[in-house]
């Protein structure tokens, strides 16, 4: 006798392979459809095929539990903790038309007009970033644009495994120079102690014009530590809550996703060069942990300067690239009129990835 | 003397006896055979045997384990291996490695070693490939050797358990020893077992009623990863057969594999779609010798397979850890033979 899962897991087997034989034997169908349809099928079931070649046994670990991971740490690092300060409705209205526009319209619209045989899981990933980088108010429409082009950035350049930089980042940086008075406006005062029902649903009214990093630059003020951590002061929406994100980043690094080399350089450098700077500069530069709490570096050290893609493969050029990162963001903050350099620092750093990476296999086996 | 090797042995590696627990219950007797069966012979060679490394630590889960061979009898397995050292290879060297874990055979074996000055025990941790050649050299002798070299050459040996017994057999006994102990074990079987049969008995007449009916299987000798794939199940089975896998083909889709992982897990099938390589560093953190795999993947692709042996290629052992880790699926170890291949021709 089967059970009753066990005879729906057989019918819905049973209609995909229908469906499957459907789309594959025409090629019309299989043109508009095949990919969106082997997506989907991956989502439920598993592939089949088989090791041809030694080992013949493979572990069970992929892509997309990779990927997965990282969608995880994700929405426990800035979805669930933004969602308390900023209201849920704005959180989840940026993070459904950063999905829409970037994975079901540019990804699909892309694999069926480039004939790509999948759609990647990463575009997830991509579009999970998108919001967390924009200012909590920013309009959606804005939102949508950028998560629609960096996933056509990413696909141009060769898809998941090609992209020279974090498409995410490089997708921000375009937003930033085509609209730079709406990226500085829209940040939204986070809700502070229990929020009321109005608050839940769409956090605070209050709009201040002024992250801790800009207002340090502009009359030079201090926002005091504590609330850099929690998330109490202002910022994009998703590099706030300090904590979480720490949090969830150290998970990622116990299972292995993120790389632990990365994260260390580059906040190590930032501590060690902002020592250096106050030291020879004085109050004109911001202190140490100060440096370490505000902007977005936690996030994009944790989260988007380990992007596994565009870093070095070899593990000490690793070293390299993230006291690289460290460096030009310091540079970035205090010598220049930008309030922020943590965008910039990792972009041009996943550029000088490539001579980096190269240099070090060149001193490692002397070629 | 004891040494304890486990934090001084190589990075990388992986843990297979956890993440395949197989479990042997019974040892089955001797199987018939319808053929006349062979008989094992070993002979020294002339030149000099300067190291002697016997394996007591197996690290892939279908392998033989210890206890089918040592049983209780640690002790006068060590007494033998002394006699065979005064008369073979007195000058040799004599080092045992055994599974840490298994604390039984550690206990007995430091104990005998404490009054014994010709034997050294080490204690490894059983991660695969610790048993390679290359490994214990490196590991127990301090030797960087290449892999594919013939160690015997430079005067090492490395015996099982197994096999110490039978050249005892042979050579001081001067009984006839005409078969030998193998497990059978795989998703494809109806139960893991350890037979000892005839030496040229054939595959075919070893598996019958053994293989679960209905399903589609293919059978390895010396296990998945690094054995070989036997077509023709006529084969006989000499004395390297150590063990024989005989794994299900999942060459169908199952709906919803988060939920069932454990029936996927023991199968041929790659669990996972191939992509491109995400540089998620898992290969270079695995591999046993310090090899970055993804550097001989991106030359392969370019079409640049020369280039694939500037980085250091020919230290890789062959262990299939870097296929079997890629989240992206890729064949590794294939293109690290194709990348050797190359490497023999020109
Ligand atoms: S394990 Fe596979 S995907 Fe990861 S770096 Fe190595 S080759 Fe690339
Ligand atoms: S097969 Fe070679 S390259 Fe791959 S993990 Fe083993 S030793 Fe390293």
């Amino acid at each position: 006798m089967k059970t009753l899962p066990q005879s729906i897991e057989l019918m819905i087997n049973k209609n995909l392979d229908r469906m499957e034989s459907f789309i594959h034997t025409r090629p019309k169908v299989d043109f508009l459809f095949g990919s969106l349809f082997t997506a989907f099928d991956g989502l439920l079931r598993s592939s089949k095929d088989t090791a041809g070649t030694q080992p013949f046994i493979r572990n069970n670990y992929d892509v997309k539990r990779y990927m997965g991971a990282v969608l995880v740490a994700l929405v426990f690092g800035w979805v669930l903790p933004s969602v308390y300060f900023y209201g849920w409705q704005t959180v989840l209205s940026r993070l459904a038309v950063s999905f829409i526009a970037g994975v079901f319209l540019a990804d699909v619209i892309w694999a069926i007009i480039a004939r790509e045989k999948h759609i990647s899981e990463g575009g997830f990933v991509t579009c999970l970033f998108i919001p967390a980088l924009l200012p909590p108010q920013a309009p959606l429409w804005l939102v949508g644009l950028g998560a629609a082009l960096a996933i056509l950035f990413r696909n141009i350049m060769g898809g998941v495994g090609n992209n020279l930089v974090n498409p995410a980042l490089f997708s921000r940086l375009f937003l930033t120079i085509c609209f730079p008075a709406l990226l500085t406006a829209g940040y939204q005062a986070p809700v502070t102690g229990i929020p009321d029902l109005h608050s839940f649903r769409y956090g605070i009214d209050v709009i201040t014009h002024a992250t801790p990093l800009t207002a340090f630059k502009v009359n030079g003020e201090l926002t005091p530590y504590l609330s850099l951590l929690l998330g109490t002061a202002s910022g994009s929406l998703g590099e706030t809550c300090r904590i979480a994100l720490i949090l969830a980043a150290l998970w990622l690094i116990k299972i292995r996703v993120a790389n632990w080399r990365i994260p260390v350089s580059y906040l190590g450098s930032v501590f060690i060069f902002s020592v250096f700077f106050s030291f020879l500069f004085g109050q004109t530069v911001a202190p140490p942990l100060f440096q370490l709490f505000s902007g977005g570096l936690i996030l994009g050290a944790f989260f988007m300067a380990t992007d596994p893609i565009t870093t070095t493969y070899n593990q000490t050029a690793k070293w390299t690239f993230g006291i690289g990162c460290g460096l030009v963001t310091l540079l970035l903050r205090n010598f220049t009129t930008l309030p922020e350099g943590v965008m910039y620092a990792i972009l041009l750093m996943n550029l000088l990835a490539i001579p980096i990476q190269f240099l070090a296999v060149k001193l490692r086996y002397h070629t | 003397m004891l040494r304890r090797k486990e934090k001084m042995g190589f990075h990388g590696g992986f843990n297979l006896l956890d993440t395949y627990p197989l479990k042997f219950c019974n040892i089955i007797e001797e199987i018939q055979s319808d053929r006349t069966p062979e008989k094992f012979e070993f002979h020294f060679p002339d030149q000099k045997i300067r190291h002697v490394i016997v394996n007591l630590c197996p690290t892939e889960p279908w392998a033989l384990p210890n206890w089918v061979v040592l049983g209780h009898k640690t002790t006068a397995f060590l007494d033998k291996l002394y006699e065979m050292k005064t008369r073979y290879f007195p000058e040799a060297s004599v080092s045992i490695a055994i599974n840490k874990r298994e604390t039984e055979f550690v206990a007995k074996a430091i104990g005998y070693a404490n009054a014994a000055d010709w034997i050294k025990i080490y204690t490894l941790d059983p991660k695969y490939p610790q048993d390679d050649p290359v490994m214990f050299a490196k590991v127990i002798l301090g030797l960087d050797i290449n892999f594919g070299q013939n160690i015997t050459t430079q005067g090492i040996f490395i015996f099982d358990a197994q096999t110490l017994l039978a050249i005892y057999d042979t050579c001081i006994l001067k009984n006839t020893v005409n078969s030998r102990l193998i497990t059978l074990s795989g998703s494809g079987l109806k139960e893991n077992e350890i037979v000892r049969v005839r030496l040229g008995t054939s595959i075919d007449t070893l598996l019958q009623h053994r293989t679960q009916e209905a399903i589609k299987y293919n059978i390895f000798v010396n296990g998945p990863l690094r054995g070989r794939e036997i077509t023709d199940i006529s084969q006989k089975i000499d004395w390297s057969v150590n063990n024989i896998v005989v794994l299900k083909d999942q060459d169908s889709k199952v709906i919803f594999p988060m939920l069932k992982s454990d029936e996927l897990a023991f199968t041929t099938n790659i669990l996972g779609e191939p992509r491109q390589c995400v540089y998620c560093n898992f290969c270079d953190n695995i591999c046993p010798v310090e090899l970055e795999p993804a550097l001989y993947y991106h030359s392969y692709i370019r079409g640049e397979k020369h280039k694939a042996r500037l980085y250091h290629l020919e230290k890789c052992i062959e262990c299939g850890l870097c296929s079997f880790i890629c989240p992206s699926k890729l064949e590794l170890l294939r293109i690290n033979k194709e990348c050797k291949a190359l490497d023999r021709k020109t």
